[in-house]
């Protein structure tokens, strides 16, 4: 039983330590990428709207 | 502090019900105001394929740690102790195995699919699609059926309202408040994902996954400030012995090594082929960021389940130590029900955070509610517009009508989960209850899967069987299991599935493996009972059968034209 305590006690506090470290990395680099997941639909949005009005001046 | 009818008490106060209600309110807006982006079905499902490492991460992290998660790990770490902590390690394993090989996702991200059974058709034709999505979608709402109720309870255990009486049998009389709670989550939830569609979803989960991990991370170590983690361990050990710490030992008391084995099973199945996780893969914007963000969340998944067990042992050790929670959660000669060991950890955490940091704890949870519930409405919902309605289509659906119907198909399983949360008895851990829907799924589409992607014999009637074979696993639910006694018993006996229990456990529910003899004839101490299959042999037991089929169907009945995607 002396094992798996040991164990799950370095485990534990190993794991803790990682997320700590993933949740300030993650954090930081998601607003980033929130930010231009936006820009990048709010481009494809105007795309589509430029090709709809070209289409309505020229129905050739 | 306040204290309701029963002796619970919470620190709950006004100032947190302001956070919390401020929290909600805010997100809700944001659900609304992110729908000026939406322009197409593709948009709304898999956030046009634009997902980048980090947010794909966060997403993935922040569906998978959701309230419902932390309930049911949490009631795993109080009623198995610190040897529940295997399943985390599982679960990280499998998942950064699956991000360095790429098993199973990287082939379905490069066929750009939406959904699993949009594979199956490519592989195996239209009519594996449509019984695929049919059973994936009954599964997936069955799996979620639960999580209203779960998500209430969690409520009302940290809030301290309406929990105002326990019945003789130890169990939990939730009445009115708990059909008002449930309801106001879904009514915000339906909201939120109708409006917005996975870009919002993306976003919340970003914004909770923020919240909540570092808002876990602040109650660990808080829990281990209040408690001591020597006090902790000595704990666990007094009252499981070796059970409590190594997951190899036997049951009853232990896991046992086929639940260890089972747990593996479902680590890859919850990264690789549940589809919430999959769609995230199909979301990301290459191979390489799906193989990225696996890796990356192999800690997400690590920790989804590792902190909230770690609460569970916590709520244990602390409702020991406090002789008025002791005789609610852990009576004397009865088990209490899996209601109030759900109830555990919030009432827990009601009690050892203090005002203000419980509001933002509370509300992150309520975050990560909302978050998994519109990642599984919107995948559910979508499954069933794309894999079951729309093939019949044969000039196909307007993108127009699949958002349409998929926001109706949304409303429809919301009302369903709220009804199926008051009636269902649930009768098992809430993650062995989860684990079982789920198989009724994934134990078909994991042969689907690994044959139809790396075995090009697979055939159709090789799909059609493992799939079907899947709903066996329905028979891992003590409920189903229960009304099946007149099928089921004679094989239990056969197999020895029976326990000996002492006569005063006797119930009106409890079945005698000797029913001839009358219970007020029984003279020795003990009888013999029906014992409960457990979820971990159907699971592994229907999984071995799928496989099986799929290779004996495929092989005595192989495919005579080539699958769709291996077309030249």
């Amino acid at each position: 039983m002396n094992f798996w305590i040991h164990f799950w006690t370095v485990f534990f506090f190993a794991s803790l330590a990682l997320f700590a470290g993933l949740a300030v990395v993650v954090s930081i680099g998601g607003f980033l990428n929130i930010r231009s997941l936006f820009k990048a639909l709010t481009d494809r949005a105007n795309q589509q709207q430029d090709r709809l009005r070209k289409e309505d001046d020229d129905p050739a | 502090m306040e204290v309701n009818a029963i002796g619970i008490e919470s620190n709950f106060g006004l100032i947190d019900w302001c956070i919390v209600i401020g929290y909600l309110l805010v997100i809700v807006a944001i659900g609304v105001y992110i729908k000026r982006y939406i322009s197409n079905v593709t948009d709304f499902i898999v956030a046009g394929r634009g997902l980048k490492t980090f947010l794909a991460v966060a997403t993935m992290i922040g569906t998978e740690l959701g309230l419902v998660t932390v309930m049911y790990s949490a009631q795993k770490g109080f009623t198995g102790g610190f040897a529940a902590f295997h399943i985390a390690l599982a679960a990280a394993i499998v998942t950064l195995v699956v991000g360095l090989s790429g098993f199973i996702v990287v082939p379905l991200r490069r066929m750009k699919i939406m959904t699993i059974p949009e594979f199956y058709e490519r592989r195996f034709g239209r009519g594996v699609r449509i019984l695929g999505g049919t059973i994936l979608a009954f599964s997936g709402i069955l799996n979620m059926g639960l999580f209203l109720k779960a998500g209430a309870i969690f409520v009302m255990g940290i809030t301290n309202i309406g929990v105002t009486n326990i019945t003789p049998d130890m169990e939990l009389a939730l009445g009115t408040e708990l059909k008002i709670i449930m309801t106001v989550l879904l009514g915000c939830v339906l909201l939120y994902t109708a409006l917005g569609g996975m870009v919002s979803v993306v976003v919340l989960d970003y914004i909770q996954f923020v919240v909540l991990s570092f808002s876990l991370l602040v109650t660990s170590l808080l829990s281990i400030r209040h408690l001591c983690w020597q006090n902790i361990i000595e704990t666990v050990s007094e009252l499981k012995g070796a059970a409590g710490f190594n997951p190899f030992h036997p049951p009853p008391d232990g896991f046992g090594t086929l639940y260890v084995v089972w747990m593996f099973f479902l680590g890859l199945v919850s990264c690789a082929v549940w589809q919430t996780a999959v769609i995230r893969a199909c979301a990301a914007e290459s191979v390489r960021v799906v193989k990225r963000l696996y890796i990356w969340s192999s800690i997400g998944f690590l920790i989804r389940f590792l902190l909230p067990y770690f609460f569970g042992i916590c709520a244990l050790v602390f409702i020991v130590q406090n002789e008025s929670l002791r005789s609610i959660f852990l009576p004397e000669g009865a088990q209490a029900s899996s209601d109030i060991t759900l109830m555990a950890m919030p009432v827990f955490l009601g009690q050892i955070l203090p005002a203000g940091l419980i509001g933002i704890v509370s509300a992150g949870m309520l975050a990560a509610f909302m978050s998994t519930h519109d990642s599984y409405l919107l995948c559910w919902s979508s499954v069933l517009t794309q894999d079951v309605v729309a093939p019949w289509f044969k000039e196909g659906l307007s993108s127009q009508a699949r958002l349409l119907l998929t926001r109706i198909f949304i409303v429809a399983i919301g009302i369903f989960i709220l009804v199926w949360g008051l009636w269902y008895d649930l009768g098992q851990d809430l993650w062995d209850y989860m684990a079982i829907s789920g198989a009724i799924y994934f134990t078909g589409a994991i042969a689907l899967l690994v044959f139809g992607l790396y075995w090009k014999r697979a055939s159709k009637v090789g799909a059609y069987s493992a799939l079907v074979c899947g709903f066996l696993a329905i028979v891992g639910l003590t409920p189903v299991q229960n009304r099946l006694g007149f099928l089921l018993n004679p094989v239990k006996s056969h197999f020895g599935f029976t326990k000996e229990i002492p006569i005063e456990e006797i119930t009106d529910k409890t079945v005698l493996v000797f029913k001839d003899i009358p219970i007020e004839q029984v003279s020795e101490k003990t009888v013999l009972v029906y014992d409960t299959i457990g979820s971990e042999i159907v699971g592994l037991t229907v999984i071995a059968l799928a496989m099986v089929l799929m290779v004996a169907g495929s092989l005595l009945f192989p495919d005579r034209t080539k699958p769709l995607d291996r077309k030249e």
